[in-house]
């Protein structure tokens, strides 16, 4: 049997483990904990929950207050997995130096980081939001509309990225595309890279800017796109959107043109 | 023109041959290709090399064609002339794909190929044939050829040599670095064409001496390009390529460039020299080589930066001092006594009692250190107090003792040397008043070869700048620093409690353990067994991890960060060695009751033997009990030895557990699991382990000091050390290589290594406490060990200067060691201490006066440069004013103009002049040619048109005004 006495020697590095890695712990709580409650208690989804908080706090057709209201919600409230207001700087600045025409954007959820696209484009520009889940289609949608961007900027495809990204050209009349986002499954970052450098969409120096590549991460997207030499690549570090303690970059890729 | 000459020798050497066949011109052409393709294998650079001939074809040809318009005046030749160069380029390039086809191909073929070849060339002859018709002089070419085709025959070597040196010297003059690195074997091809370009000066004679002093120059120039190679901007093949070619080179001409005799003896003597610093060179090398670990250290250093490399050298140098302490023990005490000494079983300390004979062999016993292990020479019990062993008369007992001190003096000697010499490396430089400039030139690791390290090291600066920018700003605010203050405070409130849990853990255990004993240890099981132990070694291991926890609270920079860690686990590393120790103090006493009862049972014992005996009396010596049977006291120096090596074993098996779970499992699971997880694993939660560096290094010191402790009581402790550090060494090196990253902020360890010898002596010392506490207060065993029967172990010095040594020197001894004499010995030795010290606090303080002084110059300097520079300016200014008041005037008027025109009539200088103001490159030359230009201004330029400018500096030279300036001021 082993003696209380070894048992109180893994004290310490109970400890250590839970100093250590509380930002985990407290993701863990918000992201999943409280999800899970929230869940059964209401029985609404999460982004209908957060849908409704934006109906009443924020004010309609005005993207800086639906943002900011997210903002609020996702880190006072519940968590959702959004770019964030830090990271959003990163792509606000890219947006504004670039002023791309086209933009693919894989992964609406609930249309945050669409509104925050949109709101910094030129006119004329279009997005092209892909999105698998049909309830959260729905609620991004509605804020997208809320934010007061129609149908002509912001167009909203229903269907699995792989699904889209080769049919792009024939559905939907895209050439090229300036801005490439990606906020999806972190696995299909890959597997979509390599679709798009496929169909041809992608020109010279269009961008390709993919969130959440350090945390939960995508090594497989990275080492592609480091060893393809296709791309210029740079790593934006911040920390995870909402949840100071953890860290997490944007990978922005440059594409050279294939030669 | 020098170019010319040199050629000229090229043709010297070549002995005069009459006109033979065509083909054997051809014939030529193959041996060399032979020469390049056989014998110096470059297949490898060969393009590159082809590249680089082409450049050089290019301009050999420019120059070639240059050359025959100052030779060959003719004008009508000129096109027959180019006609045939051309056909012979046509050649060349044959020649070109044919090597490369020959690169594959073997020896055997070179036949046919010659043949080939011989074809090829016959067409390029033709054309050349008809230029013969024209000219004869082409004929005297096409001697040269054959003579060079028939040196190669008879002395390759020493034609190519000639070839090479004019080619290498045109292409030096002419100044284009591509064609100096062109390669020899090219050069040599290529040199019986060029041959024929130089024909029209080919002149035959022996080596003049206008030749020899160009050759010695060339060597020269050579010899000095390779010095300051390493600061020409070039890229490093181009640097390499160069280096080698002019090394070759100035090898082979050296040696001709004596005079006349002792020309072969210089030579000679120049290749010994040579042989000797190759030789020398090599023979570092091996010095190197023999450094054991060298290399492996310095892959880990350019991996993981110095500071992981300097536990690595502490680690090795920890390693020579037990080699050391080992050979002491070994020599002096181990072999003698197993050599000498009486055999196992002869005495009761010497063999195994009779009632743990039947598990004396068992494996769990040995690995205990019990059994036939305890009673060994690994152990004090086992040596015999017998004064001298042996035909040698070897004093075993005076040697034990002698060798004790003597580890733990020699310890203290060499940790303290190192210190010292540490201490002069450090200078003693103020880090704070230079922050930001010793930042930017002394940050980075240049010992790093690892491109991920440097990123990180890179990172590390940048943020570090980051740091000390924001830190400058906040010292200025120093709002901050009462969160920071109260911070630390708590990290260290909340050490302490851990610290002091701890402690009061283990001193739990050890109650409990004592407890345990008392009740006997065969009713427990292995766990309560080595309760102690495992609490030891689970604290030792954990509790620095949470001390790195708390210490991100403290936000200090990484290098102080490491030695707060450094000290917190020393503190916690130290509680529990005094925990342990003061545990084995009761042990010792509890022993020490018990070897008083078996003492009093002893004479019983005896009094029993002899009084059943007495019956049967009569056969005379008839006490004859085995020794295993004789009762025996518990000898409590062996069991401090066991619990001592004991506790090595256990930690040793801890150390190197924890790097195969924590470090290279953690590593496999990381990597392999990696691709099929839901998060980055590598770079998120698990990650890699970073090296530990002050865990290890207090690991490795207090092993040290457990050495230390307890050598005297178990002799084996440095050969099992030696052991462990030599295992640890390459166990560590493959896990670090292996499974660990870089640290995340690298930095430079330079400081920190003073730090871990100031620790090691403070364990050497703390360590040699209880040591010499137990050898002096503490009467030894009874019946075992080589001090058995003394009321004390040190006894047996005295002992040694009544027997052994002659009465006079006993007399003197005592008087020596009279308090009257030895006080003020005492008295004498404090006051040098503290007069060396007081002189080194004088020396620190001049030193930093001096520095002062020094400051203060440099600062003073700087302003007399600023305050010059603020005059050239001011001159510069006024001057380029009056430049466009002049030049304004001179277009308006041309009176002006006119007398300045005469006056540039009047003297040579001023048309300088004048050009320097429309020209400033130009002006530069004549400055370069005339010197005094300044002083030669004032007579040559009418003064009324100038005035105050009277040095005549330009817009676009700043530098003039300057010396002018100072040395209108000096």
């Amino acid at each position: 049997m082993v003696s209380p006495a070894i048992a109180l020697a893994f004290l310490p590095l109970l400890l250590t483990m839970i100093i250590r890695y509380r930002y985990y712990f407290v993701l863990l709580y918000r992201a999943v904990l409280i999800r899970w409650v929230r869940d059964c208690l209401t029985g609404l989804s999460r982004e209908e929950r957060a849908f409704q908080y934006i109906l009443t706090h924020a004010t309609p057709g005005d993207a800086q207050s639906i943002l900011d209201t997210f903002d609020h919600w996702c880190s006072k409230v519940e968590f959702i997995s959004h770019i964030g207001p830090k990271k959003g700087k990163i792509l606000d600045r890219l947006l504004q130096e670039h002023c791309p025409i086209t933009v693919l954007e894989l992964g609406t959820h609930c249309g945050y980081s669409t509104v925050r696209i949109a709101r910094s484009l030129p006119i004329g520009a279009r997005i092209y939001s892909v999105e698998m889940d049909e309830r959260n289609a729905q609620v991004a949608e509605k804020i997208i509309r809320l934010a007061g961007f129609d149908e002509d900027m912001v167009e909203l495809i229903v269907r699995p990225s792989d699904e889209v990204i080769p049919r792009l050209r024939e559905d939907f009349g895209v050439e090229r595309l300036d801005l490439v986002f990606m906020d999806h499954w972190k696995r299909c970052y890959l597997p979509d890279l390599q679709l798009l450098e496929g169909s041809g969409l992608l020109g010279e120096g269009s961008i390709i800017l993919a969130d959440n590549v350090i945390f939960p991460g995508a090594p497989n997207f990275l080492r592609h796109a480091r060893r393809s030499g296709l791309y210029e690549v740079r790593v934006h570090r911040a920390t995870l959107e909402y949840i100071r303690g953890i860290r997490d970059g944007m990978a922005e890729l440059t594409f050279l043109g294939i030669k | 023109m020098p170019r010319h000459k040199l050629i000229a020798s090229e043709s010297d050497v070549s002995i005069e041959v009459d006109v033979g066949k065509d083909n054997e011109f051809s014939l030529y052409y193959v041996e060399v290709e032979e020469n390049s393709q056989g014998g110096q294998e470059k297949q490898t650079t060969r393009d590159g090399k082809r590249r680089r001939e082409r450049n050089g074809e290019v301009s050999r040809r420019r120059a070639s064609e240059k050359r025959t318009t100052e030779v060959d005046t003719k004008r009508a030749e000129k096109k027959h002339e180019k006609r045939h160069k051309t056909a012979r380029k046509e050649g060349e390039k044959h020649e070109k794909r044919q090597r490369r086809k020959n690169a594959d191909e073997e020896e055997a073929e070179e036949e046919s190929n010659k043949e080939k070849k011989n074809i090829k060339n016959e067409r390029t002859k033709t054309l050349r044939r008809d230029d013969e018709k024209e000219k004869d002089v082409k004929k005297k070419r096409k001697k040269h050829v054959k003579n060079e085709e028939d040196n190669a025959n008879s002395g390759k070597t020493k034609q190519k040599d000639c070839h090479d040196m004019p080619l290498k010297e045109k292409k030096k003059k002419r100044k284009k670095p591509e064609t100096t690195s062109e390669s020899e074997s090219k050069s040599e091809s290529d040199s019986a064409p060029e041959s024929k370009d130089n024909q029209a000066v080919g002149v035959l004679g022996s080596l003049t001496p206008e030749e020899l002093e160009k050759l010695k120059e060339a060597v020269d120039e050579r010899k000095k390009l390779i010095a300051t190679m390493r600061g020409k901007p070039w890229p490093m093949k181009k640097k390499l390529v160069v280096l080698r070619e002019s090394q070759e080179f100035v090898e082979k001409y050296e040696g001709a460039l004596g005079k006349g005799k002792g020309r072969k003896l210089y030579a000679y003597k120049v290749m010994i020299m040579k042989k000797w610093m190759k030789f020398q060179r090599d023979f570092e090398n091996f010095k190197t080589a023999c450094i054991p670990w060298e290399m492996k250290i310095k892959e880990i250093e350019s991996h993981f930066g110095s500071s992981v490399a300097s536990y690595f050298i502490f680690l090795r140098w920890m390693y020579g001092i037990n080699m050391i302490l080992f050979g002491l023990t070994f020599g002096l005490v181990m072999v003698p006594e197993a050599l000498m000494g009486k055999p196992y079983g002869s005495i009761p300390r010497k063999t195994v009692p009779r009632e743990e004979e039947a598990s004396a062999m068992n494996f769990a016993i040995l690995w205990d250190f019990g059994g036939y292990a305890k009673y060994s020479v690994l152990f004090y019990g086992y040596y015999n107090s017998q004064r001298a062993i042996g035909w040698l008369k070897f004093r075993l007992p005076l040697s034990y003792f002698l060798v004790g001190v003597g580890t733990v003096a020699y310890s203290y000697m060499v940790v303290i040397r190192t210190m010292a010499r540490n201490a002069n490396e450090e200078g003693g430089g103020d880090d704070t008043s230079f922050n930001f400039s010793w930042k930017t030139f002394t940050s980075w690791d240049y010992l790093i070869g690892n491109p991920e390290t440097a990123d990180n090291k890179f990172a590390s600066i940048t943020t570090s700048f980051k740091e000390a920018i924001v830190e400058e700003q906040e010292s200025r605010k120093d709002d901050n620093i009462h969160l920071t203050r109260f911070l630390r405070v708590l990290a260290n409130f909340l050490v302490l409690c851990c610290l002091a849990g701890s402690g009061y853990l283990i001193y739990f255990v050890v109650r409990r353990s004592q407890k345990f004993a008392l009740l006997g240890l065969e009713n427990y099981g292995w766990w309560e067994r080595n309760e102690v132990n495992m609490v030891m070694s689970l604290l030792g291991m954990f509790c620095p991890m949470l001390f790195d926890v708390i210490s991100t609270l403290e936000n200090y920079h990484p290098r102080v960060a490491l030695q707060w860690q450094l000290g917190r686990i020393f503190a916690l590393f130290l509680g529990n060695l005094y925990t342990f120790i003061i545990a084995l103090m009761d042990a010792i006493q509890l022993k020490r009751a018990e070897e008083e009862i078996v003492k009093k049972n002893m004479t019983i014992w005896q009094a029993n033997l002899y009084n059943g005996t007495v019956p049967d009396n009569s056969t005379a010596p008839p006490i004859t009990v085995h020794p295993a049977d004789i009762p025996r006291g518990p000898c409590w120096e062996t069991m401090v030895g066991q619990e001592f090596v004991r506790l090595i074993i256990s930690d040793t098996m801890t150390t190197y557990i924890t790097l195969l779970i924590g470090d290279f499992l953690r590593a496999v699971l990381v990597r392999f699991l990696n691709n099929c997880w839901c998060w980055d694993l590598e770079y998120g939660f698990p990650s890699y382990s970073e090296f530990d560096v002050s865990g290890n290094v207090l690991g490795l010191i207090f092993n040290q000091g457990m050495i230390w402790m307890g050598a005297f009581y178990a002799p084996c402790l440095p050969a099992l050390n030696l052991l462990r550090l030599h295992v640890s060494m390459y166990l560590q090196c493959w896990a670090v290589m292996c499974c660990n990253v870089p640290q995340e902020r690298v930095f430079k360890a330079s400081g920190s290594n003073n730090f871990y010898m100031a620790m090691l002596l403070v364990i050497l010392f703390l360590s040699t406490l209880p040591a010499i506490y137990t050898i002096v207060s503490i009467p030894p065993s009874f019946d075992c060990g080589p001090f058995s029967g003394k009321t004390r172990m040190f006894d047996v010095i005295q002992e040694t200067l009544e027997s052994d040594f002659p009465a006079w020197f006993g007399k003197m001894f005592s008087y020596a060691s009279n308090p009257g004499l030895v006080l003020p010995f005492l008295l004498l030795l404090v006051l040098a201490i503290y007069y060396l010290q007081s002189t080194s606090k004088t020396y620190k303080r001049v030193n930093m006066e001096l520095k002062k002084k020094l400051q203060t110059q440099n600062e003073e300097n700087k302003k007399k440069n600023k305050l010059a520079a603020l005059k050239a300016a001011n001159e510069l200014e006024q001057a380029r004013k009056a430049g466009e008041q002049r030049s304004s005037s001179a277009s308006d008027l041309g009176v002006n103009e006119e007398s300045s025109s005469i006056d540039e009539a009047g003297h040579h200088r001023q048309a300088g002049q004048n050009g320097r103001f429309i020209h400033p490159s130009q002006s530069q030359h004549t400055q370069n040619s005339e010197p005094p230009v300044s002083s030669t201004h004032t007579t040559t330029r009418p003064p009324a048109s100038r005035g105050h400018t009277s040095s005549g500096h330009l817009p676009g030279h700043p530098q003039q005004p300057q010396k002018n300036s100072h040395s209108n001021r000096r």
